[in-house]
C-alpha cells in the first residue's frame, strides 16, 4: 500500500504509532461504527418488536457521535493531517460531519414517521447499511488522498445502491440496477482519472506540494482528460449535469426517507471533496473555474427546466436537487474565504430544506401511497398547517424573503461577484446570471405543491390526510430553523466564519 | 409625536394577521372587523405621520439629516475576515419622496378593507393575507434599508398571488403565475444590483466606529463623516475596519462607494464592454418598469387585474403599481443619476410608448375592468415622462401623478366592481343607458372618468400639468428630453377623453339596455357601504385638484434635494 512519501521514509512502527496516536480524532467515526455493530448485535438476541429498541441504538449512535463532534470543536486549530496523510480533519469537516449527524437523525426520525416502519426497522440490516453510507460521508468530508477518496466514495455508493433497492419491488430493483451500472462506471472512470494523476505526479495526497507541482509539468490535453475523468466522478456524486441521470428514477423509486438522504449527505460530502481537490489546481494551469462554470450553469438550467414537466412530486425534487447542485457549486468557483462559507451556509440550508421537503411529502405519501401532485390536491383546507409548511419549504427552495433560502442564495452569489470583482473571469458574470434568472424558473415549479393545495378542490379523499400532532411538532422543527435563519442569518454565518477552512 | 410611529404604521397590520390567525375559524364575520380596526389604526397613524411631518427641511436626498420620522437599529451584521463586515439594519424614515405614498397606500388599504366586505368564501385565508399584504406595502415605502426594502418588495408576490389565486375569476391560477413570474423576473434583476451595490457601498459611520475614529453614533458630525469618506477613498482606511452596507441613503452618495469597487463612479467597472453602472441602472430600470408597469412589460396587467377580486385591484392599481415608480426614484435614480441622464431619452420614449399605446389599447377593449387595466398603463407613463424630464416639475409632476391615479384608479376599479357585484359582468356592449337605471352611480363614474382624463379641478390635471410643464422645460433647463416628447404625450391626454367619453356614450346615456333580463332586477343603484367608499375618494380628488399646495408643500424641498442631485450629477 502507498503511503504519503514523507511516511514512506518512516518505519513500520512509527507509522502504527502514529496512526494509533491519532484514533482519538476519530472517535465520531469509531462511534458510528461501535454503533452499527450494536445494532447488529441487539438484533441478535432480540426476536420480537425490534424496531423501538434499534430506532433508539441507532439514534443514541448518533447524537452522541454529534456530541463528539461539537466538544472536538475548538479542540482542532488549524488543521490536523491524520492516519499517515490519508484524511485532513479541519472545521469544515467537524463542521460538515455535524451536520451528516443532524441529517442522519432526521432521517432516522422520517423511518419511523413512515408508513413502511416495519420494513426499515424488522432487521437492522437497513441501519447498517444506514449508518454505513454516513461513515462513507463522515470519511469523504475528511479525504484527501485519492484512496481514502475512493474507498469513501465506494462506501457511500454501495450502500445506496442497496438501499435503493431495499424493498425488493419491481420499481425499486429497477432503479437499484440503474443506479449500480451507473454508479460502477463512474467509479472506474474516476479511478481511471487517478491512476493518470498518480502515474503523472507519483502521489496521491492530491494537497501534497509533490501533486502541484507534477500537475504543473504535464501537457494540457492528457493532464485535461485525467481531470474531467477523476472531477466526473465527484459531479456524479453530486448529482450534477451531466452525470445527473440517474437520480429522478432513483429517487422515484426508493423509499422517501432514504431519498432524503441521498439528496443532502453524499451531495455535500462530494461538495468537500471538490473543494479540496480544485483548490490545489493551479488556474493558470488548467482553467477549470470554467468548467465547474459551464457545469453549474447547465445543472441549474436542465435541472428547473426538466423539474418544471415532473408529475411526480419526488421526481420534481430529484431535478430540484440537480438544480441546488449547480449553487453549490457556485461556491466553490468563488473560490475564496466567502466563497467557501457561503457554500456552507447554503449547504446547511439546503440540507434542512431538503429534508423539510421530504418529510412533508412523505405525510402525504403515507396517506395514498403515492406521490403524484394530485395527492395535494386541495388539501389546503382540510391540513392548513402542514400546508404553510409546505409553502414555507417551497419558498425557501425558491430561494424568496424572508426564509433562509433567500439568505444562502445571496450569499453564494455575493461571494460570486466579489470573486469576480477581483479576477474579472467572465464566466463568473454568466454563472451569476444564470444563477438568479433561474430563481424564475424554479419558482414555477416549487408553487406546484402549494397551488394544488391551494387553489385545486377535489371532492372526497379516501384517506384524508390528518394533522397528528407529533408530525406537526416535527415539521415545524423541521421549518422554522428556515424562517430563523432569515431573521438572524449572522448566527449560522458568524460560526461558519469562524472555521478555517484550509484550502 | 409618537416615538417609533412608522414601525407602529408597519406592523399595526401584521398584529391585525396575527390575530386573525388566532381567532378560531368559526368567528367567520369578525375577520374583517379585525382588518377593518387595523388599517383603520394604521390609517390614522399614517394622518399623524403626515401632519407630524416637517415641510422645511431641506437637504439632499443622498443625507441622512432631511429624514423625518427615522427609526434605526442594527438588524444583523456578519463578519468577513480581512474583507471588514457587513450589516443589515432596520431603517426607515420618510422625507418628502415616499410620505404622500405612505399616506395614499394607507387611504387605498383602508378602503379596499371596506370593499373586501364583500368577500363571502375562506374569510380568514382572505383578511390574514390582506393584512399580510398591507404590511409588506406599508413596508416597502418606507424601508431605506435595501435589504429591507427587498424583503418586503418580495414579499408582497407571495399574499397577492394567493389573493389573485383563489379569489379571483375564471382564469385565476394563470393570471397569479403570471403575475408572480413577470414581477420575479423584475426582483431578480433588482437583486443582481444589490448583491453588486452592498459589495461596492460602506457605511462611514459604522466604518468610523469600526476603526475606533468615532467612539459612537453621536458624535458623527458631517465633518467627521467626511474624513473617513476622505480617508476610506484615499485607501487609508484597514480594510477588516471597513462595513459594507445596505444603507439605501448611503448609496445615493459617490463618496460611499469603495475606492475599487465596481459600481463606484469613479472605477470604470465594465460588463459585457458597458459601463457597470449604466448596466446596473437598467437592471433596476427595468426591474421596477415591471412592477410599474411601462410598455414593454405591462402584458401581466390586464390579466392580474380582470382576474382579481375587486379589492385586491383597487390595491394593485392602487399602490402597488406606485412602488414601481417610488423605486425608480429612490434607488435607480438616486443611486445612478449619471446613468439616468444618460438614459433620460429612453426612460421619456417608454414613458411616451406607455401613454399612448396603453390608450390606444383602452379604446379597443371590451372589458370594462381590462380598459381601466389599459388606462392605468398610460396613466403610468407620464410618471415616466415626469422623471425622465428630469425638473422639478417633471418630478414633482411624477409623484403628483402617482398620488392622484392611486386615488382615482382605485375609484374607477370600486366602480367597476359595483357594476360586476351586481350582474357578475363587465362587457362594455352588454349595457346601455344605465343612467337611466343607476343615476347615482352614473354620477360617481362620470366624476372618476373626468378625474382620470385630466379634466381641471381634479387632481389628475395638476399632476399632468406637472409633468407637461416639467417636460417642456427640460430641454432649456437640463437638456434631459426633447421637446417633440410632451408635444407627442399630449396625443394621450386626447386618446384618453375618448376611451372614456366614448365608454359613457355606449354604456350609461340612450335607452335602458342589458344583455340579460335578470339584470333589470338586479342592477341596483349604491348602497350605503358602496357610499362610505366611494365618497372620500372623490372628496379627495377634488381637493387635491383644487388645492395641489396640501401636497405639493409637503413634497417640494425633497423633490428639489432629489433634482439637484441630478443637475450635480450631470455638471
Amino acid at each position: 500500500m502507498m503511503l504519503l512519501q514523507s511516511n514512506m521514509a518512516l518505519g513500520l512502527k512509527e507509522q502504527i504509532q502514529g496512526i494509533s496516536a491519532d484514533i482519538a480524532w476519530l472517535a465520531p467515526e469509531i462511534t458510528l461504527v461501535i454503533t452499527a455493530v450494536l445494532l447488529l448485535i441487539y438484533d441478535l438476541i432480540f426476536k420480537e418488536n425490534k424496531s423501538v429498541g434499534l430506532a433508539a441504538i441507532a439514534f443514541v449512535g448518533l447524537a452522541f457521535s454529534l456530541v463528539l463532534l461539537i466538544a472536538s470543536w475548538g479542540n482542532v486549530e488549524g488543521d490536523r493531517i491524520l492516519m499517515g496523510g490519508m484524511i485532513r480533519l479541519d472545521g469544515a469537516a467537524i463542521y460538515l460531519k455535524a451536520l451528516f449527524s443532524i441529517g442522519g437523525m432526521i432521517g432516522l426520525v422520517m423511518m419511523l414517521r413512515s408508513k413502511q416502519k416495519e420494513k426499515f426497522f424488522k432487521s437492522s440490516e437497513t441501519l447498517l447499511l444506514f449508518f454505513s453510507l454516513v461513515l462513507g460521508t463522515f470519511l469523504m468530508a475528511m479525504a484527501i488522498n485519492f484512496l481514502m477518496v475512493y474507498v469513501a466514495i465506494e462506501l457511500v455508493s454501495i450502500c445506496s445502491y442497496v438501499l435503493t433497492g431495499l424493498f425488493k419491488s419491481k420499481r425499486n430493483s429497477e432503479a437499484a440496477m440503474k443506479y449500480l451500472l451507473f454508479g460502477a462506471v463512474a467509479s472506474a472512470v474516476m479511478i481511471y482519472g487517478m491512476s493518470w494523476l498518480y502515474g503523472f505526479t507519483g502521489t496521491l495526497d492530491f494537497t501534497s506540494n509533490a501533486f502541484v507541482e507534477g500537475v504543473s509539468q504535464v501537457a494540457i490535453l492528457p493532464l485535461s482528460l485525467a481531470l474531467i475523468m477523476t472531477i466526473g466522478g465527484f459531479v456524479f456524486k453530486l448529482g450534477a449535469f451531466p452525470f445527473h441521470i440517474w437520480s429522478p428514477d432513483v429517487y422515484e423509486a426508493s423509499p422517501t426517507p432514504i431519498v432524503a438522504i441521498f439528496s443532502s449527505l453524499p451531495k455535500l460530502a462530494a461538495l468537500a471533496i471538490l473543494f479540496r481537490f480544485v483548490a490545489n489546481l493551479d488556474i493558470t494551469i488548467i482553467d477549470w473555474q470554467l468548467w465547474l462554470g459551464i457545469i453549474a450553469i447547465a445543472s441549474m438550467t436542465v435541472g428547473n427546466f426538466s423539474a418544471i414537466w415532473q408529475k411526480d412530486v419526488k421526481r420534481m425534487l430529484a431535478y430540484s436537487s440537480i438544480a441546488h447542485a449547480g449553487f453549490l457549486l457556485v461556491g466553490v468557483l468563488a473560490f475564496s474565504e466567502s466563497g467557501s462559507t457561503s457554500a456552507l451556509f447554503y449547504g446547511s440550508i439546503y440540507l434542512l430544506m431538503n429534508f423539510g421537503a421530504f418529510f412533508l411529502v412523505q405525510l402525504f405519501e403515507n396517506n395514498e401511497g403515492k406521490t403524484s401532485f394530485d395527492v395535494f390536491k386541495g388539501m389546503g383546507s382540510k391540513v392548513p398547517y402542514l400546508g404553510v409548511l409546505i409553502l414555507i419549504v417551497m419558498i425557501s427552495l425558491t430561494g424568496l424573503p424572508p426564509m433562509a433560502g433567500f439568505n444562502a442564495k445571496l450569499y453564494i452569489f455575493s461571494s460570486l461577484w466579489e470573486s469576480w470583482q477581483t479576477e474579472g473571469s467572465s464566466i463568473l458574470i454568466w454563472v451569476l446570471i444564470f444563477g438568479l434568472l433561474n430563481t424564475v424558473v424554479s419558482l414555477f415549479f416549487y408553487l406546484k405543491i402549494p397551488y394544488y393545495m391551494f387553489f385545486k378542490t377535489r371532492k372526497e379523499a379516501e384517506n384524508p390526510v390528518t394533522e397528528s400532532l407529533t408530525d406537526k411538532i416535527l415539521g415545524t422543527i423541521l421549518v422554522a430553523p428556515l424562517l430563523l435563519l432569515f431573521f438572524k442569518s449572522d448566527w449560522l454565518l458568524n460560526v461558519l466564519n469562524s472555521i478555517n477552512f484550509a484550502l | 409625536m409618537i416615538e417609533n410611529l412608522l414601525t407602529y404604521i408597519i406592523f399595526t397590520p401584521l398584529l391585525g394577521a396575527l390575530v386573525v390567525l388566532l381567532l378560531p375559524q368559526s368567528k367567520t364575520s369578525s375577520f374583517k372587523w379585525v382588518a377593518l380596526v387595523a388599517l383603520g389604526v394604521t390609517l390614522v397613524l399614517s394622518v399623524l405621520a403626515v401632519t407630524s411631518f416637517d415641510a422645511t427641511v431641506e437637504g439632499l436626498t443622498n443625507s441622512e439629516e432631511q429624514l423625518q420620522l427615522v427609526d434605526k437599529a442594527e438588524w444583523f451584521s456578519v463578519e468577513l475576515g480581512s474583507l471588514g463586515k457587513f450589516s443589515v439594519d432596520y431603517f426607515v424614515g420618510v422625507d418628502g419622496l415616499n410620505l404622500s405614498l405612505l399616506l395614499l397606500a394607507a387611504i387605498v388599504l383602508f378602503i379596499g378593507a371596506i370593499s373586501s366586505f364583500g368577500i363571502k368564501q375562506k374569510q380568514k385565508g382572505y383578511f390574514g393575507l390582506y393584512l399580510l399584504l398591507s404590511t409588506s406595502v406599508l413596508g416597502c415605502f418606507v424601508a431605506l434599508d435595501f435589504f429591507l426594502f427587498y424583503l418586503f418588495f418580495e414579499f408582497m408576490l407571495l399574499p397577492m398571488y394567493f389573493l389573485i389565486g383563489i379569489w379571483g375569476g375564471p382564469k385565476r391560477e394563470y393570471a397569479a403565475i403570471k403575475f408572480f413570474l413577470y414581477t420575479l423576473v423584475g426582483s431578480i434583476l433588482i437583486l443582481i444590483v444589490m448583491i453588486g451595490l452592498y459589495n461596492s457601498v460602506y457605511d462611514p459611520v459604522k466604518t468610523g466606529l469600526e476603526a475606533g475614529v468615532i467612539e459612537n453614533v453621536s458624535e458623527a458630525s458631517p465633518d467627521m463623516i467626511s474624513s473617513i469618506q476622505y480617508a476610506v477613498q484615499a485607501g487609508q482606511m484597514e480594510s477588516e475596519n471597513i462595513v459594507k452596507s445596505f444603507n439605501m441613503i448611503s448609496m445615493a452618495d459617490d463618496a460611499n462607494y469603495l475606492p475599487d469597487s465596481f459600481l463606484g463612479k469613479n472605477s470604470y467597472g465594465e460588463i459585457f464592454g458597458q459601463s457597470a453602472r449604466w448596466i446596473a441602472f437598467l437592471a433596476l430600470l427595468i426591474g421596477f418598469a415591471i412592477k410599474l408597469p411601462a410598455f414593454p412589460f405591462h402584458t401581466w396587467l390586464p390579466d392580474a387585474h380582470v382576474e382579481a377580486p375587486t379589492a385586491v385591484s383597487v390595491v394593485l392599481a392602487g399602490i402597488l403599481l406606485k412602488i414601481g415608480g417610488y423605486g425608480i426614484i429612490r434607488t435607480a435614480f438616486s443611486f445612478f443619476p449619471d446613468s439616468a441622464f444618460h438614459y433620460s431619452w429612453l426612460i421619456g420614449f417608454f414613458g411616451l410608448f406607455s401613454i399612448l399605446y396603453g390608450a390606444m389599447n383602452a379604446l379597443a377593449q371590451k372589458d370594462l375592468k381590462r380598459l381601466i387595466a389599459y388606462s392605468s398603463v398610460s396613466h403610468m407613463g407620464f410618471v415616466l415622462l415626469g422623471l425622465a424630464a428630469m425638473t422639478v416639475e417633471g418630478v414633482t409632476g411624477a409623484i403628483y401623478q402617482m398620488f392622484s391615479h392611486g386615488l382615482i384608479s382605485s375609484m374607477l376599479f370600486l366602480l367597476v366592481g359595483v357594476l360586476y357585484d351586481r350582474t357578475h359582468d363587465r362587457g362594455i356592449e352588454n349595457y346601455g343607458g344605465l343612467a337611466s337605471k343607476m343615476p347615482k352611480f352614473t354620477i360617481l363614474i362620470t366624476i372618476a372618468f373626468f378625474a382620470s382624463l385630466g379634466l381641471p379641478g381634479f387632481s389628475g390635471f395638476i399632476a399632468e400639468l406637472m409633468v407637461f410643464i416639467g417636460a417642456f422645460k427640460s430641454s432649456t433647463v437640463i437638456g434631459a428630453i426633447p421637446y417633440w416628447m410632451p408635444v407627442v404625450a399630449t396625443l394621450g391626454l386626447v386618446l384618453g377623453a375618448g376611451y372614456y367619453l366614448w365608454t359613457l356614450q355606449r354604456m350609461f346615456f340612450g335607452k335602458f339596455w342589458v344583455k340579460d333580463k335578470a339584470w333589470r332586477e338586479t342592477l341596483v343603484d349604491l348602497n350605503a357601504r358602496e357610499y362610505v367608499m366611494l365618497v372620500p375618494l372623490v372628496i379627495l380628488i377634488i381637493w387635491f385638484g383644487i388645492y395641489p399646495a396640501t401636497l405639493l408643500d409637503l413634497i417640494n424641498n425633497s423633490v428639489e434635494g432629489f433634482t439637484q442631485l441630478l443637475i450635480l450629477s450631470v455638471e
